[in-house]
């Protein structure tokens, strides 16, 4: 029965297919006509997104995508989540399939401009770093000259690693892994002098080891990875929804409102900024196209971005990252996270 | 023999000694016996008593080591990976595993629900049961039931969803049918142990053949049973209708129940879709021929992995972005093809084992092309092909967990994520030992049923 109906879906789609691309309507009009938004994941990336056992979906892209959901629905369950492969990734926002992509993507200029692609903000500062063991006596990447490094083959990670190396005349020796779990195990095993990968990651896998006393992250970072959520391109209403949608998260651990004291704050807060960030007064709403407590609803069911940064990549979750004197502090505190104005 | 008695009968005859044989003497000590077998065989010169004892070392390590490592040092009751290292930190971790275990089974199927899936496991085992039993008649008929109807109950108690919302009409009709036969054919089971002798099951006109087969024509019995399988239906559909399954989109299938679901579909699709490839391949009309030709050798020159991303990747791209197919169903067609491709050469081997003197046999008692085919030829040609058609159906089994790769999340993406958990994290190893041993016990036991099968069939001739 539903192949029969998709069938006939797909015959009156091919009539209209020429008219199709004519008069694209906005995402959000889409979003909301269907009920609910999909948002292009990848199969997993600890701390960003992976599975639980009991097969819910959790990360920092998780959140992200479940905070647009609860601005548009008020609700932070209306969100389909899609794992595709790398190469899909492009491929399935420009069809349209997925509106949302947050899947731990590094912002670059080719990215941004040959993909069809808009990204929109930098949810999580990270970089390229090295972990080798301890009693390799290195303190500094600058010391491993003629090194052996296991790397995941066809990553930046791999590109950067080249031109290290050729910078800074290092003469790296690359050893390549098709996955993750392989390199681990080698490294481990002593097959090569050091791993390379995201910082972020670097410290997961150390977690992972049998003593993770053995090895140290050298302090050097050799890349910018500014990991963002992106939108297609050329659609400012629903880039606005995602792009504002982030912000207010932000602007929550700024004015210090959480999930937690949300309700008091709306109901008693003073500040005029907050007031308007939470939809009591002013029409903050109106331009986005979003019902009046929108932001109140992403801080209420999320939380704000202190909050979804401990939850997921945070000194007690499984990457036990600090977030103290990182470019993800806020701005305040000499980091990165930087709200515009709610105004 | 008297005349000749006569004729050499002499004084000096005497009777020749009655032959006793001497009884055979024992083989040589040191060739028979326990330790005669192991010394003729293992020790039987210097270099092979030492090839002996260097395998014999080797065996003791190893298997020392395996059975330290999954059994003596291994940990069962932890609730992180730091606990077991802490505990024990060579052995295996298989508190993580067992911790994980509806994930591997189940995948994303939400917890309070997957009682479903193990009652869909039980409803489509408990249909096939009779087959066992080789005093039941028309198995066959047992078979093609499920074949073509089980997929419809399994379809709705995975989706869920409720009659003419979700589950489409068509659907829902299928499904009370669906169950009306199952009960027809206990009912039938049921009637046949209580009382006459012979057991008559399945088939459409049973359950009122003993009484009225003397009395009625062929046709009112047909009908009969039909309103009887109606009726039944009918019940059912009252009963399932008091109930409201929650719906669980595709999306949240996996683990080893998709892996089944996938390997299940493909498997008895691949016999069809063989069949029919095969046969137009060595069809006389030429536009058949090609066809069938070409879709052969281009499925089978690409790997499966290929069209899996084909599939998948740019299917999608052809299609408007407003049709929705979803994932598994571009992977069953997928694999579908593939698999039927592959199994339309193996009965292509059956069908030329056929002497040309059966299809002449056939041509002569007036049989046509597909009478000549079904009755004849595919008989025994898919009789002579159970060892390769096995051969197919485990490599298809193995095969199915290539889906992982395109992001399913079958039983081996599930075991990928245990070390993405916060509890357990780096855990590779003890998962995938697991899914070795699993897929050990299933292919094992498909191999043994195909041997039991061969055996079988080659009593009956």
């Amino acid at each position: 029965m539903k192949n029969a109906k998709s069938l006939f879906v797909l015959a009156s789609s091919l009539f209209s297919a020429a008219s199709f691309a004519a008069d694209t309507p906005s995402t959000l009009d889409e979003v909301q006509s269907r009920g609910y938004m999909n948002c292009v994941i990848g199969n997993s990336f600890p701390g960003f997104y992976s599975l639980n056992k009991e097969g819910e979906w959790q990360g920092m892209d998780i959140d992200m995508c479940r905070g647009v959901s609860a601005a548009v629905f008020g609700d932070v369950n209306k969100v389909k989540f899609l794992p595709v492969q790398w190469a899909q990734s492009f491929t399935s926002i420009k069809s349209g399939k997925g509106d949302m992509l947050s899947k731990g993507m590094t912002w670059t200029l080719s990215r941004d401009t040959q993909q069809g692609l808009d990204f929109l903000d930098t949810y999580f500062y990270d970089g390229q770093g090295f972990m080798v063991r301890k009693d390799l006596g290195v303190s500094s990447v600058y010391e491993l000259e003629g090194a052996t490094v296991c790397v995941l083959t066809g990553t930046s990670s791999e590109l950067n690693i080249a031109d290290f190396s050729r910078a800074n005349n290092l003469d790296l020796k690359t050893v390549v892994f098709d996955d993750s779990s392989v390199r681990n195990t080698a490294f481990f095993n002593d097959n090569c002098d050091a791993l390379t990968n995201d910082k972020s990651g670097l410290a997961a896998q150390r977690s992972g080891a049998q003593n993770p006393d053995d090895y140290i992250v050298l302090p050097e970072t050799i890349s910018k990875e500014a990991l963002s959520f992106a939108v297609k391109q050329n659609d400012s209403e629903w880039s606005n929804v995602v792009k504002w949608t982030f912000a207010a998260m932000v602007a929550a651990e700024e004015y210090g409102i959480t999930s937690e004291n949300v309700e008091e704050m709306r109901a008693q807060s003073n500040s005029p900024i907050v007031r308007r960030l939470l939809g009591v007064e002013g029409d903050l709403n109106k331009g986005l196209g979003l019902p009046k407590d929108w932001a109140y609803q992403v801080i209420k069911q999320v939380g704000n971005y202190g909050e979804v940064y401990e939850r997921n990549v945070g000194e007690n979750s499984i990457l036990g990252l600090k977030r103290e004197g990182t470019l993800n502090a806020l701005w305040k505190e000499g980091g990165m996270m930087y709200a515009k104005s709610y105004r | 023999m008297e005349k000749i008695h006569s004729d050499t009968e002499r004084d000096d005859y005497k009777p020749l000694k009655k032959f006793v044989a001497s009884p055979a003497r024992p083989p040589k000590r040191e060739t028979h016996g326990v330790i005669g077998t192991i010394r003729k065989r293992f020790f039987n010169s210097i270099g092979n008593s030492l090839l002996t004892c260097i395998a014999l070392a080797v065996l003791f390590y190893l298997g020392k080591w395996i059975v330290n490592w999954a059994v003596i040092d291994a940990v069962f009751v932890a609730d992180t990976r730091r606990q077991c290292f802490d505990t024990s930190p060579d052995g295996a971790c298989w508190a993580g595993v067992i911790s994980w275990f509806n994930g591997l089974i189940y995948g994303r199927f939400p917890v309070q629900e997957q009682w479903r899936v193990n009652l869909g496991v039980v409803i489509g085992i408990v249909w096939l049961l009779p087959l066992l039993s080789k005093r039941i008649p028309l198995r066959g008929a047992i078979l093609l039931s499920w074949v073509a109807l089980f997929p419809f109950v399994g379809a709705y108690l995975f989706l869920g969803g409720r009659f003419g919302q979700e589950l489409g009409l068509f659907h829902g009709i299928m499904t009370c049918a669906a169950f009306g036969y199952l009960l027809l054919i206990y009912l039938n089971l049921i009637k046949a142990l209580i009382g006459s002798k012979t057991i008559a099951v399945a088939g459409l006109h049973l359950l009122f053949v003993p009484f009225l087969e003397k009395r009625l024509s062929r046709r009112v019995v047909a009908i009969s049973s039909m309103l009887v399988w109606g009726g039944l239906s009918a019940i059912a559909a009252l009963f399932l209708s008091s109930f409201d399954l929650p719906l669980v989109p595709i999306e949240r299938w996996g683990g080893l129940f998709l892996t089944f679901i996938i390997a299940g579909f493909s498997i008895t699709m691949a016999i069809p879709v063989g069949v029919i490839l095969a046969l137009g391949r060595r069809s006389k009309l030429r536009v058949i021929h090609w066809l069938s030709l070409g879709v052969i050798e281009i499925v089978r020159s690409v790997p499966l992995i290929t069209v899996l991303f084909m599939a998948v990747t740019l299917l999608p791209i052809f299609m408007p972005s407003d049709v929705e197919f979803n994932k598994l169903s571009q992977v069953l067609v997928a694999v579908c093809i593939f698999a039927g491709a592959y199994m339309a050469e193996n009965i292509r081997g059956g069908l030329q084992a056929i002497p040309k003197g059966q299809f002449e046999a056939a041509t002569t008692l007036g049989f046509g092309y597909w009478q000549t085919m079904f009755l004849i030829v595919l008989p025994q040609a898919l009789r002579m092909m159970i060892p390769n058609i096995m051969t197919s159906f485990i490599s298809l089994l193995k095969d199915t967990t290539l889906v992982s790769i395109i992001g399913l999340f079958d039983i081996m993406l599930m075991a990928r994520n245990i070390a993405n958990d916060k509890d357990w994290v780096g855990m590779h190893t003890e998962p995938l030992v697991l899914i070795a041993i699993l897929f050990f016990v299933l292919c094992f036991s498909m191999s043994q049923y195909s041997l039991n099968l061969e055996k079988r069939i080659k009593v009956d001739r």
